[in-house]
């Protein structure tokens, strides 16, 4: 018996392990290659360390600000990712309210009706998506990508299961004392609803910093697009392999700002699932 | 009074005019859009149901050699990424809740992390590794062959990035469901002389049915999605064997050239009704078979 657990172990590391090393030896292949430089590059062959490590790629990378202007991008990526994020925890907390403390004729039929609708694949309104941007004049601006994404369902039924499990009687009292809804919102849903609010935000961040189809498609302004789509076209301007440090060191600097995110954060995102009630059977 | 009767548009207001504007209205317009000859610039012109005979059943049009190889190519794709992306996390989340493992959050957070980077930064950074003069394929396995550009090997690349980015979701869900099956269900079953396997089979696989169905059927209709990593791993190739449905939508209602939206509406249609059907199927026969 006791032989058994230990071999079950054993084999729980041996799996764990050699997964991990899997999972980290690109990123940190990819962080070394950076700092190589062109000759060793194209000479070496697989080598983990540089041999000396060198800042050339990078110098080289932020110095191209013509066809390749990586601060530009990344500059866009943040700025629409904030934003969005900003505009999505306003947006999720104010309609969660109103489907849940404030009541009116049809309400639950209406919240489930438009969470029905968007189970709709999406890529049926890609396109004419596009045409609204167009229409909108968004093409090649930041707006294309901050605001249809706040049409969302997924984050407002997260609120809604978040806020029907809060008693009502803090918002009752509030209204006794003469309160008005926007007050009872403002003052006492919202710091409540906190921890719900933290794990959208963060996922919306990630879901908008790394969004590739939709940049792909609105972008054609190499100034105006954020890093994914500013990435696809590397391939092109560095696709020479003796160029890889530089692809590489480009890629690397795109995925700081989220590592960044998650080493302040990992608590949000790895227990995120408990809000989900929705997912325990 | 009158003042009560306007809160309810300050609070949903804002948000179900966003609906409309980017999801109601576009989903209406895609379908109607599938059923016209579009160019993105001007009006729609109806034509009934010649897309979708076109893409169907014209096998001398171009469109529906197409629609059938890119059909082909995401149905490939969406067997084979799909059940890997399901049993590695299921056996990851197994592995970390054995009660003797050490360092589970560091090792969990190793395999959630590449799920935080782009599709675009993790193609550049894995093309490296399959580089034929740089990468560990060519210089530790000792493979001449370049794989972005060879079959089997095309499909490989695109399957290997896809688990590495994706298995960290499924995996934390997973996490959390084993967590909270009851602890005296598997002592009970360790009395009863019960060995991992069966413990496994018997009491965390019921258990954790629900999750296992919702990650099935979202695994998978993201699947049917899939654009970034053949687009950028191998740009469809070799010989178009990669090249997935998504990409001939993009291409014929935004590549270079006049814009043929309608076909595409169509094709995007097809797509959307094939994922539909499937994930009822899928919750339908878990949902009775779990039950």
């Amino acid at each position: 018996m006791l032989k058994k657990i230990n071999l079950s172990k054993y084999l729980a590391y041996l799996f764990l392990i050699v997964l991990c090393l899997i999972w980290i030896i690109p990123v940190l292949f990819g962080i070394t290659t950076s700092f190589r430089t062109e000759a060793e590059v194209v000479s070496s062959g697989f080598r983990l360390l540089p041999e000396s490590w060198n800042f050339e790629n990078y110098k080289a990378i932020l110095e191209n600000t013509s066809t390749a202007p990586i601060l530009r991008w990344l500059f866009n990526s943040l700025f629409i990712a904030i934003t969005h994020t900003f505009l999505v925890v306003v947006v999720i907390s104010l309609t969660g309210y109103g489907y849940t403390r404030i009541n009116f004729k049809g309400r639950d039929t209406l919240f489930f009706t438009l969470l029905g609708i968007s189970f709709f694949p999406g890529v049926v309104n890609l396109i004419p998506s596009y045409k609204i941007i167009d229409a909108l004049g968004w093409v090649n601006t930041a707006w294309a990508m901050i605001i249809p994404g706040l049409a969302g369902m997924g984050n407002i039924f997260l609120v809604r299961q978040f806020l029907k499990g809060i008693p009502t009687e803090l918002d009752e009292s509030a209204r006794v004392d003469g309160a008005s809804d926007f007050r009872i919102y403002y003052s006492v849903i919202l710091p409540l609803i906190k921890p719900v609010l933290i794990v959208c935000g963060l996922f919306s961040f990630i879901g908008s910093w790394n969004d590739f189809l939709w940049p792909v498609i609105v972008y054609t302004d190499v100034d105006k697009m954020p890093v994914t789509a500013g990435l696809l076209l590397l391939q092109d301007i560095y696709g020479n392999y003796r160029m890889i440090g530089q692809l590489v060191g480009s890629a690397i600097l795109a995925i700081i700002p989220t590592l960044v995110l998650f080493l302040f954060a990992q608590k949000h995102f790895l227990q995120s699932i408990n809000l989900n009630s929705g997912l325990k059977g | 009074m009158k003042k009560r009767s306007f809160t309810p548009y300050f609070f949903i207001g804002p948000h179900l005019i966003l609906f409309i504007v980017f999801i109601l209205v576009p989903t209406i317009y895609g379908i109607y859009a599938s059923f016209t000859k579009w160019n993105l610039l001007g009006d729609p012109v109806w034509v009934g149901f010649e897309n979708y005979k076109t893409i169907l059943f014209d096998s001398t049009s171009t469109f529906n050699a197409q629609f059938m190889n890119g059909m082909k190519n995401t149905l490939i794709f969406v067997g084979l990424s799909v059940p890997i992306l399901i049993v590695i996390p299921l056996m990851v989340a197994v592995a970390l809740e054995h009660k003797k493992v050490k360092m589970k959050g560091l090792m969990q957070s190793i395999l959630y992390i590449p799920g935080l980077i782009s599709i675009s930064a993790a193609a550049l950074i894995w093309l490296l590794i399959f580089n034929k003069q740089l990468g560990i394929t060519g210089n530790v396995f000792g493979s001449q062959i370049p794989w972005p550009a060879n079959q089997p090997y095309a499909w490989i690349i695109i399957i290997v990035i896809t688990v590495w980015g994706g298995v960290g979701g499924n995996m934390i869900i997973y996490r959390a469901s084993i967590n909270g099956v009851a602890k005296d269900l598997y002592e009970a079953a360790e009395m009863d002389g019960a060995g991992s396997i069966r413990k496994f089979t018997s009491i965390t696989l019921p258990s954790i049915r629900f999750p296992l169905i919702y990650t099935f059927v979202m695994t998978t209709g993201g699947a049917f999605n899939v654009f970034g990593q053949p687009l950028m791993m191998t740009k469809g190739g070799p010989q178009q064997s990669t090249h997935v449905l998504m990409m001939y939508i993009r291409q014929l209602a935004f590549g270079h050239g006049e814009s043929i939206a309608g076909m595409a509406s169509a094709m995007a249609v097809l797509l959307g009704l094939v994922i539909l059907v499937i994930s009822a199927m899928q919750y339908y026969v878990m949902n009775r078979n779990a039950s």
